[in-house]
């Protein structure tokens, strides 16, 4: 097996594997400087390919497309999306015992059983201090929904202007499909991120503006810059 | 072969180049800026088009799936940086990407199993007269796809061109997956090394 992946580089540059394999294969990219090496350049040699078929388009789709720019909002260049799972055992130990002392207290205030549910693996240091911001800031507020089924709990502080999304245990999206987070002000719905294999994930929403709901869709694979109409999950904010 | 020498100046330079530096513009973009996203999308859009198009088929979705990439490009731009190299190979990632997400979540495989498969093989580039690209290219592409073996050239176009998985063109070769695997691999490493990465 441990050959077999290294074998894998054409197949993933081509696209031409599942959605769990090039999840699996982008794993292993992290740790095989060679195969990073060889995906880089192969992409290149892809990209030939590609051109080598490039056909103009109508027209009408400049237009279409400088329309549509105009009423979609920019990525800041801090991706504020962290899809999850990096095990990072030793964040526990390196808060202070006074922030801890915060979660602990805020937690059992507001009877969340965040800490509880979630394992320190889930969580990255980032989001760590982003939950103990929001949880000590006067004005936190947790919402939480769903069963053993799968569970969204939302966690803001308007004053601090954060938010995170924590699913757990959520069931996996269709095949060619992403669960998409929201935050809706009216009729303006900004992406908060992707959870693209459902299960247990963290999304990490900064400056949540004056949205009043966050909204879970289903989207195709990579996401969409407008939400699909039908709502998986929906929460109303104070 | 042909009766007159044809020479790399006398192609079609539909696309401009070298032109605008497609790195530079892409950073702009990240700033906001939406005079350099349209210069972008005159850069890009021939390719990305022509990419998606060839897998995706349909001239409607491919509009579709055309928009989608550009609008990403656009949203995430901030992303993009130029170690990771250069705009057309950021776009182009995503275009292919998305025209096989497009094509795999369509429900009638069975429709893309007629219309596409042994065409594939034949002749990767069947729509000469809407070409935009320089002969150049493509002939460099022909010419280096025809240094690979039959099994590496058919795996790779059916991979690259129609957007199979390399399961599926195991079935249709009739070749087991491990060996599809390393054709993909040795069929890309040997195009690498005839085409130059440039």
């Amino acid at each position: 097996m441990t050959a077999d992946v290294h074998a894998l580089t054409g197949a993933y540059v081509l696209d031409a594997v599942s959605d769990r394999e090039r999840d699996e294969f982008e794993r292993h990219l992290r740790e095989c400087e060679a195969c990073a090496q060889e995906v880089y350049e192969l992409r290149e040699t892809a990209t030939k390919l590609g051109r080598a078929a490039a056909v103009a388009p109508p027209p009408a789709l400049k237009a279409s497309v400088m329309a549509q720019i105009r009423t979609v909002r920019q990525d800041p260049p801090q991706a504020s999306v962290t899809p999850l799972r990096r095990p990072r055992s030793s964040w526990a130990l390196r808060m202070t015992s006074a922030a801890a002392a915060v979660l602990l207290v805020a937690a059992t205030f507001l009877g969340v059983l965040l800490v509880r549910a979630r394992d320190a693996a889930d969580t990255s240091e980032a989001q760590a201090s982003a939950m103990a911001t929001i949880l000590s800031a006067g004005d936190a507020q947790v919402t939480s929904e769903g069963d053993e089924n799968g569970r969204m709990t939302i966690l803001m502080s308007r004053s601090a202007d954060r938010m995170l999304l924590l699913a757990d245990d959520l069931p996996a999206p269709p095949e060619g499909q992403d669960y998409q987070a929201w935050t809706i002000t009216g009729d303006d719905a900004r992406s908060a991120g992707l959870l693209p294999d459902g299960g247990t994930a963290t999304l990490e929403v900064d400056d949540i503006g004056s949205a009043t709901q966050v909204g879970i869709t289903l989207e195709p694979t990579g996401g969409s810059s407008r939400p699909s109409p039908d709502l998986v999950m929906e929460f109303d904010l104070s | 072969m042909g009766d007159r020498v044809r020479r790399p100046q006398e192609a079609a330079h539909a696309v401009p180049r070298p032109g605008p530096d497609g790195s530079a513009l892409l950073q702009r973009v990240a700033r906001g800026d939406e005079a350099a996203f349209e210069q972008l999308y005159d850069l890009l859009i021939g390719p990305l088009y022509g990419v998606i198009r060839r897998i995706v088929r349909d001239p409607a979705q491919s509009e579709e799936v055309a928009q989608e990439v550009m609008v990403e490009l656009w949203r995430t731009a901030a992303r993009y940086s130029p170690e990771r190299g250069s705009a057309m190979t950021w776009a182009m990632t995503v275009a292919h990407r998305r025209a096989v997400d497009r094509v795999r979540s369509a429900q009638a495989s069975a429709d893309r199993e007629e219309n596409v498969g042994r065409r594939q093989l034949a002749r990767p580039f069947d729509e000469v007269s809407e070409q935009v690209t320089t002969r150049l290219e493509q002939e460099q592409v022909r010419r280096c796809l025809g240094t690979l073996t039959d099994l590496q050239r058919e795996s790779v176009v059916l991979a690259y061109y129609g957007g199979r998985s390399y399961r599926e063109v195991g079935e249709l070769l009739g070749t087991p997956l491990g060996t599809i695997k390393t054709r993909l691999r040795d069929g890309l490493i040997r195009l690498r090394d005839c085409l130059g990465v440039a």
